[in-house]
């Protein structure tokens, strides 16, 4: 309970002392949401010039990236700070939070307040609202519990893809750079069903960098095209299972990880 | 709790690769990387007792802050032990943490963003004080650094002084029985720096406190430390006081006398030398011979005192800024 309390009262204060700087409260806010201007772009150009996609129509497919955006602005407010966690490791701050008693992967967490979530989320809360009053499925109980659930799923897998990469930049510094691009292909392909892409891509995507267990598989059972994704159906169900599953390998990676930390600056 | 600090055997090692020089050998080095094997720290064992202030000395990369990230639970070692206040660190970092304080005077754990009280609050949290007990600690660290006239202040706003005085109160607001600190007054200027003398000396004299302190400040060492770990190269060169290493590293103190009666018969005495004899002008220095058990400069003072009768004495040491380099020096080639 006193985690919790701490974690809550840091928090606090960061987001407060990030209120002070006005300007740059409100340029980190528009940055999360100009950040996501591709996405809108996809969504305006999906609906306006297109009947559907692989097999799928626009306002099945506009639930892809209305989930993998609104996971992402949830990972980016809760666990977000695990991106870019090579710079706090080169700036020595996790020597300082080794020497406290509370977890290190919490510590990063709570080093500022992630003020661009702000602009991430309002985005993504709009974008997954649109989604839902075009989508025609009938919204049981059933559906939205798996949709929260295929949320905080994809939330997980792109913490633990993060937290992967967090464990590399603790040995090697240039391993940062694999977080900016992990982002940019999260951003790039996350939007579309997979099967429009070559296979070899598709395949990648699903067994190399587990992209299509973010949105895609999810979005595929809950509009019934969860059979023609390419895997086993049971395994696109699981996705948000999965997603707690990988994060869960991360952090015991980061765990082996930080008791192999080597340290910097000698 | 025990603030003590047991070290047996401590080793640590780290793999690297080496780039070999131009761009051909950078690509060489990308194929085929040479790999080196760097022993950071060697065989290393001391003893700190509860209440005692080791200076732990050396020249840059000699293993100093390698010793402390191993102490602190940062870094795991290759080989050997250690306990600190009876917990081995870096098997339970956390329960280790509680027992200790650390200021790496380069870096701060305060929140950038925040106030420096604010920080001390988050602090009081994560190692549950009592608020009343908070308070009253938080006004004596006040009393002793003057915190209150900047701690409503954001840390990045702070200067380096002020910094370094936040982030000492800040790790000993849990009251920790082991201090760790990692060059606390980089860069202060002299009157900051005195008074995180001041504190640190109360620290182990009235609180009682176990404190590690790594320094290239001789000054510090001499009005801090009671005793000296040097290390070299990653091994304990030398384990003891300061008068050990003057006399081990070249003690050169000179007693310089002026006979009331020129025609004295001066003869050298017990491990002291006659170096110059010119009228009644004597100089007297330590008997290379007598090694470590040479006497120290007041010991000399006295004895020339005893043995003759001088209208005039003085005495020249060479400060411990110059022992030190010629301590470095020689344990180099050791």
């Amino acid at each position: 309970m006193n985690a919790v309390r701490i974690v809550w009262r840091i928090t606090r204060l960061n987001f407060r002392a990030q209120l002070e700087y006005r300007s740059e409260f409100l340029l980190m806010i528009a940055i999360g949401a100009i950040w996501q201007v591709s996405v809108i772009v996809f969504a305006t150009v999906l609906l306006s010039r297109f009947t559907g996609m692989g097999g799928w129509d626009s306002s099945e497919v506009l639930l892809i990236p209305a989930t993998r955006m609104l996971a992402h602005g949830l990972f980016v407010l809760f666990l977000g700070r695990l991106h870019g966690a090579g710079r706090q490791i080169q700036e020595g701050m996790i020597d300082t939070y080794l020497v406290r008693p509370m977890p290190v992967h919490r510590q990063l967490q709570l080093r500022v307040f992630p003020t661009n979530a702000i602009g991430d989320l309002t985005v993504a809360a709009g974008l997954m609202a649109g989604a839902l009053s075009r989508s025609d499925l009938d919204w049981t109980a059933g559906r939205i519990a798996y949709l929260i659930a295929a949320l905080l799923g994809g939330l997980l897998l792109e913490a633990a893809l993060f937290t992967a990469v967090a464990c590399a930049s603790l040995r090697y510094p240039a391993a940062d750079y694999w977080g900016s691009w992990l982002e940019e292909l999260l951003g790039t392909f996350g939007s579309y069903p997979l099967n429009v892409l070559p296979k070899a891509v598709g395949g990648f995507l699903t067994y190399g960098l587990p992209l299509a267990f973010v949105a895609y598989f999810p979005a595929a059972v809950l509009t019934g095209h969860g059979h023609d994704t390419g895997v086993p159906y049971w395994l696109a169900a699981a996705s948000p299972l999965l997603g707690v599953l990988a994060y869960l390998g991360s952090r015991l990676l980061w765990r082996w990880s930080l008791r192999h930390y080597t340290g910097v600056n000698g | 709790m025990s603030g003590s600090i047991e070290v047996r055997g401590l080793s640590r090692v780290f793999h690297t690769t080496v780039r070999r020089p131009g761009f051909v050998g950078a690509v060489r080095s990308l194929v085929n990387p040479e790999r080196v094997t760097k022993h950071a720290v060697r065989d290393i064992t001391f003893d700190v007792s509860p209440g005692e202030l080791l200076a732990l000395l050396g020249p840059n990369g000699a293993g100093k802050s390698t010793i402390i990230k191993m102490l602190t639970g940062i870094l795991t070692p290759t080989s050997g032990e250690a306990r600190v206040a009876g917990v081995v660190p870096y098997r339970e970092r956390e329960r280790n943490a509680r027992n200790i304080g650390a200021v790496f005077g380069q870096r701060t754990q305060l929140w950038w963003d925040l106030p420096v009280r604010e920080s001390f609050a988050i602090l009081r949290d994560i190692y549950e004080v009592p608020k009343a007990e908070h308070a009253a600690r938080l006004e004596e660290f006040d009393d002793l650094l003057d915190l209150s006239s900047f701690w409503d202040t954001r840390v990045r706003h702070l200067s380096l002084g002020q910094r370094v005085r936040s982030d000492l109160a800040a790790a000993l607001l849990h009251d920790p029985p082991v201090v760790f600190l990692d060059e606390p007054t980089i860069g202060m200027d002299v009157v900051v720096k005195e008074q995180v003398r001041e504190f640190l000396r109360y620290q182990v004299e009235q609180r009682g406190r176990t404190v590690l302190l790594t320094t290239h400040d001789m000054t510090e060492v001499e009005r801090l430390a009671e005793r000296v770990v040097l290390i070299n190269h990653g091994r304990l060169v030398l384990d003891g006081s300061l008068d050990e290493i003057r006399r081990k590293f070249g003690s050169t103190w000179q007693v310089r006398a002026t006979l009331a009666d020129p025609h004295t018969q001066v003869v050298p005495l017990p491990g002291i030398a006659l170096l110059r004899h010119d009228g009644p002008r004597v100089v007297f220095g330590p008997e290379e011979s007598a090694g470590p058990d040479a006497p120290t400069v007041h010991q000399a003072l006295k004895a020339v005192i005893e043995h003759y009768e001088v209208t005039d004495i003085a005495l020249d040491e060479a400060d411990l800024e110059d022992v030190m380099r010629a301590a470095y020096v020689q344990a180099g080639d050791l």
